[in-house]
Formats: C-alpha cells, sequence, structure tokens
C-alpha cells in the first residue's frame, strides 16, 4: 500500500507514455446493450470527470454503467482475471533476451464493462500486474451502479464497515471503521455510491439512510479521491453543486 | 566496458577483502562496499546492490536535489537526437522512471526524508533544504557517476543499481549475468499450474538450466514450497556466485542447489528422474549480436545471449537431454526467440523425438508471441 501511495504521487510522469504511445486516451461507449455470461447490462449514461486523483483513477472519461447483474467485487482476483483481457505496452520487436527496457506496463481491459485499467509505475510485470488489479476494483467500484432499493433500505456489511462510529444504523458488530487506504474500503465505496445514485445526487437523504448527518456524510466522501470525484460528477449530470 | 567492471571485481575480490567504508572520491567504478572483514576465498565475489548497502553517507537535501536536477536534465536531454521509434534509442519517459527508482534505492527512507521530498513533490518549509540532510547509500559523488553511466554508457539500469524486480523477487544482478527479462516471469507460472494440477511434481526432482540470477529456479522453488527440491545449473563463474547468493538471500540453500558445469553434465546422478526440467538458454542467432540494442550488446555476457547459427544449438541440445533426464510424465519449459523457433522446437520434438514426448505445444508470452515450448515426457 505504501509503495502505492508513493506511486500515486507520480502520475504527470507515468501516464503520458501510455497515452503518447499505446491507445488514445480516452475510452468512451455508446449506449449499447452487452451480453456476458447471460447477464444484460444496460450502458446508463456518460459522464465525464477529469483525471488525477489519489486513488489510482485516472481514465480521463468515465463511463457510468447500471447493472443488473453480478456484483463483480464479489470475485476473487483470480476470478476477475478470466474476466479481463490483459496486455503490455510492448511497442514491437522481437523482446526476450533482445530487449532491456523497463516498460513492464500492463493493461487489464475488463469485458464485460469494457473498463480498462493500467499500471506501470512498479519495477516487475507481476506487481504492475497486482497494481492494476486494485485499480480495475477501485474503477468498478466508481462505475458500475448496482440498482438499489430505497423503500426498507439496509446498508450492506461492506458499507457499515467504512461508516464512521457516529453512524446510527452501525452496531457492535459492524467492526471498527475501516479507512481509505484499506482495500476493503472499496466494495464499501461501491455500496455507498449505489445509495447515493439511488437518492439522486442527494446527500441529505441518502445520510439518513446511513444515520449519519450530512456533514458526516460529507466528510467521508471527500476523504477518498475517487470516491468525490465520483459523487461530484454524479452531482453535476443533475445539476447539482459539487462537494468541495 | 563489460572488460573492464569484470576485471574490477576480480581485482577486489582477489585483495584480502577487507572492511572499507564507500569512498567519498568520485568513483569511476562502483565502490565494493562490503561490510564483512572475513577474508573470502571465492574467486568471484557477488557485489551488493545500492538497496541493500548501508546508509552511511550523508549529504544536504539542496545538494541531493541539485543532483536530482541534474539527472533529470540529462534523462530529459536524451530525446533531442533519437527518434522514438528506434529500438535502440533512450527514452527519457522510461529514464525519468528509472531515476525514482534509483532514489528509492539509495536514499534511505524515514519520516524526515522519505524520496518523495527528493523528486520534488513535497515542496519543504522555509530553508529546511539547506539544514536537512539525507542519509544515502551511495555517495553523492558516486550517484553523479552512476547515472552518467546509465546515460552515457548505456550500462542497463539493473547493473547500475545492482538488482532486478522480477515476479515477487528483488534479484541482485552484476555485470557477467543476465538480467531477467518479464516474459521469463511466465515460466514459473507454468510451473505452478503444472504443480496445482498434480503434487506429485512437488516431491520430485527439479532442474533449471543455465540459471544466470537464479531467478527461474528461485521462483520454482517458491511455488513448490516445503518440500521441492530444485537444481541450478549454469557454465558461467559469476552466473554460479550471483545465483548462489539470491538463493541464499531468500532462505532456500535448503531446497536451491548451484552446479557449476555445462547444461547436464552436472547432472548425472538425477539421470532419468527429474520431475520437470525448465531452461531459458542463449536463444539469439550469432549474427544478430553486433545488432542488439546497446544496454544488451555491450553490457550483457555474450554466453548468456549467443545461441549459435540460428540460435537454436542450446534449445536443441537441451530437447534431446530432456528426454534422458525426465522421468516418466515429468514436464519441460523452454524460452525461445520467438514464433520461428518455438515451431522450430516442436517440429524437432514431434518428428525425431516423437517417441520420447507428449503435449508438446507454444505457449504464448504477453505480448502474443509463441515464446514457450512446453510438454511433457512420456
Ligand atoms: C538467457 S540466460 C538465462 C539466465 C536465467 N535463466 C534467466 O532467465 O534470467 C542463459 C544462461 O545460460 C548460461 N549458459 C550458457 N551456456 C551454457 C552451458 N553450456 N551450460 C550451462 N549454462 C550455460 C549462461 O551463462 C546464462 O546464464
Amino acid at each position: 500500500m505504501a509503495i502505492m501511495a508513493v506511486a500515486a504521487l507520480f502520475h504527470a510522469s507515468r501516464f503520458p507514455l501510455i497515452a503518447r504511445r499505446t491507445f488514445p486516451s480516452s475510452v468512451s461507449y455508446c449506449p449499447l446493450t452487452l451480453l456476458s455470461n447471460g447477464f444484460t447490462y444496460r450502458l446508463q449514461s456518460i459522464i465525464c470527470f477529469s483525471s488525477s486523483d489519489g486513488g489510482g483513477v485516472s481514465e480521463s472519461d468515465m463511463v457510468v454503467t447500471e447493472a443488473q447483474g453480478p456484483n463483480f467485487l464479489k470475485y476473487s482476483d483470480e476470478e476477475l482475471m478470466k474476466q479481463c483481457k490483459f496486455e503490455t505496452f510492448r511497442v514491437s520487436g522481437p523482446g526476450g533476451q533482445h530487449r532491456n527496457k523497463r516498460d513492464s506496463a500492463v493493461r487489464l481491459k475488463h469485458l464485460p464493462t469494457g473498463i480498462v485499467s493500467q499500471a506501470v509505475e512498479d519495477r516487475s510485470q507481476h506487481k504492475n500486474r497486482a497494481s492494476a488489479l486494485n485499480r480495475l476494483r477501485t474503477l468498478l467500484a466508481i462505475k458500475v451502479r448496482n440498482k438499489v432499493d430505497i423503500e426498507g433500505y439496509s446498508p450492506p456489511p461492506e458499507l457499515l464497515q467504512i461508516l464512521p462510529p457516529k453512524s446510527t444504523v452501525r452496531s457492535s458488530s459492524s467492526g471498527s471503521q475501516i479507512g481509505p487506504n484499506n482495500p476493503k474500503f472499496v466494495p464499501g465505496m461501491q455500496a455507498l455510491l449505489d445509495v447515493i445514485s439511488a437518492s439522486d445526487g442527494s446527500i441529505a437523504d441518502s445520510a439518513k439512510l446511513l444515520g449519519l448527518s450530512t456533514g458526516g456524510l460529507s466528510r467521508l466522501i471527500l476523504s477518498h479521491d475517487g470516491l468525490r470525484m465520483a459523487v461530484n460528477s454524479m452531482r453535476a449530470a443533475k445539476g447539482m453543486k459539487p462537494l468541495k | 566496458m563489460i572488460r573492464s567492471f569484470r576485471f574490477t571485481s576480480l581485482l577486489s575480490a582477489a585483495k584480502p577483502l577487507r572492511s572499507f567504508a564507500c569512498s567519498s572520491s568520485p568513483a569511476i567504478e562502483p565502490p565494493q562496499c562490503s561490510s564483512s572483514s572475513s577474508i573470502s576465498l571465492r574467486i568471484t565475489h557477488p557485489k551488493t546492490p545500492l538497496f541493500l548497502r548501508a546508509p552511511s553517507h550523508a549529504a544536504p537535501l539542496s545538494e541531493v536535489w541539485k543532483w536530482h536536477g541534474w539527472a533529470k536534465d540529462l534523462a530529459s536531454s536524451v530525446d533531442d537526437n533519437s527518434s522514438p521509434e528506434d529500438e535502440d534509442s533512450l527514452d527519457s519517459i522510461l529514464l525519468l522512471r528509472e531515476l525514482k527508482w534509483l532514489i528509492e534505492d539509495s536514499i534511505e527512507a524515514s519520516d524526515h526524508h522519505h524520496p518523495v521530498i527528493i523528486t520534488g513533490t513535497e515542496t519543504p518549509r522555509g530553508d529546511d533544504g539547506e539544514k536537512k540532510s539525507v542519509k544515502l547509500r551511495a555517495s553523492l559523488e558516486e550517484l553523479y557517476d552512476l547515472w552518467r553511466q546509465r546515460i552515457e554508457k548505456r550500462r542497463p539500469f539493473q547493473y547500475v543499481v545492482g538488482c532486478e524486480h522480477w515476479r515477487d523477487l528483488v534479484l541482485c544482478v552484476e555485470e557477467g549475468v543476465l538480467i531477467p527479462r518479464p516474459e521469463t516471469e511466465l515460466v514459473v507460472d507454468m510451473v505452478e499450474e503444472v504443480v496445482r494440477g498434480d503434487e506429485w511434481f512437488k516431491r520430485g526432482v527439479w532442474a533449471d538450466l543455465g540459471t544466470g540470477s537464479g531467478a527461474i529456479a528461485i521462483g520454482v522453488a517458491r511455488v513448490l514450497g516445503g518440500c521441492g527440491r530444485v537444481i541450478a545449473t549454469d557454465l558461467s563463474h559469476v552466473a554460479i556466485a550471483v545465483a548462489g547468493n539470491n538463493v541464499r538471500r531468500y532462505g532456500l540453500e535448503g531446497m536451491v542447489e548451484v552446479r557449476e558445469g555445462s547444461w547436464f553434465e552436472p547432472l548425472k546422478d538425477v539421470e532419468g528422474k527429474l520431475v520437470g526440467l525448465v531452461s531459458n538458454p542463449p536463444y539469439i542467432p550469432s549474427d544478430d549480436i553486433p545488432g542488439l540494442q546497446a544496454e544488451v550488446g555491450r553490457h550483457e555476457p555474450r554466453l548468456a545471449l549467443d545461441g549459435g547459427v540460428d540460435g537454436t544449438d542450446s534449445l536443441l541440445h537441451l530437447c534431446d537431454g530432456a528426454s534422458r533426464m525426465l522421468t516418466s510424465g515429468g514436464f519441460f519449459a523452454f524460452e525461445t526467440n520467438g514464433e520461428k523457433q518455438s515451431k522450430m522446437i516442436v517440429d524437432y520434438m514431434t518428428s525425431n523425438l516423437k517417441d520420447s514426448f507428449s503435449g508438446v505445444k507454444i505457449v504464448s508470452d504477453f505480448a502474443g508471441i509463441g515464446r514457450f515450448v512446453t510438454g511433457f515426457r512420456l
């Protein structure tokens, strides 16, 4: 985690390479119906927000998809990997013993959603793959919206875990609060975004469902850059002011 | 260049190794920072990579910044006179990333001076830069010299810092030993798959021929878990010393045995008994050697690269040997120069050696190039 956090500060030098050399800097999708594993995904809206944040989210274009299907974050790394097309950034040439270029960059394309995640900052391919997979989980959490029913809503355990102790829906079985640097924050963040999305971007309404004050929920949202940007893009799409 | 580096390492090993600090004089060659006071009788004494040296140097933060600025400028200047399409040209973006890694390896991280501070992502308060001192694993003079070697001499970054990150390992490397390639990481993945499918593979002896830094042997040993055994061979003294050192660093002395000699020659005692045989032998056609990227052609050992006229000399020898060395059901995986060689090897094994092997197939690397040939002894 520490390495990743340090690495995140080097965005500026990392991604231009990829953008310059290998593929267009933005990925966007038209509304379409994708069939995969027997599930249907309706890609509902295309929302853009700017790049660069501490959570490793670096796509310049955001695609928010509404999924009626599996919650991808529940898959193990291996299962998730199987749903991905794995690529490296080798420009060309014979590779192997011929070559010493430290571009052990990897790129994962998650086929069911089209989400692309990449990592180049680590020194081995192995670690870049792990980083790309972690980053993919964050992107899935941010971009894929699962439907929740607001009537009679009760937050799932992964969401309860990231809520501050003050929350009235928390109980002693929710454990201590999990912070934004913990990988377990990601599934909770996804569930949180699902609630905010179902509340049409309203922080006050979402806060009520989570037993928090509006200020308390805002602070939680602002604690993670990716989360903040996802919420703000959701709000922007509805003509609401961003959280700061 | 290669010759002079080898010469140095021989020289410093030949005289009794007294402990001496890394001198502060401008280092022309990387100093040997051996803290050991014992007299070593080995001919080849592996070098200590930067990241394992003691942080016995100090410099004011402002001086380190000055160095970093200079190094950045040097790295950025290379783009002016090279075309990005040229495989052999330096790329400033890659160099800047390497510079960041050089800093990670040579500066002691602590709360007060984290490598990040050096790169200027965190601005200092007040005149901190003048007063604060940074602990370094090499003198600033040496850092100037190392970066100059990287860019002007095209010395591979991995030799500059003395290590390569490969899979989840950090392996020591130095002149005289091939720097393990990312493609080769897959050999260990293939072994892992075979072993996961059948526990039988965990109980027998494996061999990694032409082990170099010991990369594959160490990777395989870790996949095999506690009861595995791997014999790693190489013809090169330096490789044997470096591989032995890496094996020790990972605490695998009990599992990986390093033996010096040509291909199967040191393996007479396990003939017909191996459950697995893996190798990344030299496979570059001799005629291609002069045209190699400078980092490779000028600095890495020819013994590790040159595979003879069409590059398959060692590979064919390994195929023949595999039929003798493997026990029935045993697995092999060889890395090749790519599509063409892989096909040749598959043809050879399915015609000349058809009674010995089954399931012979080509496996692609991450770039989609048919890079490996794998199969089983009948
Ligand atoms: C391409 S390098 C591979 C090194 C290491 N296995 C890796 O993948 O990084 C080939 C290795 O084969 C060794 N080699 C060359 N000829 C040999 C021989 N006749 N017997 C044993 N090893 C040999 C070289 O010294 C070198 O270490």
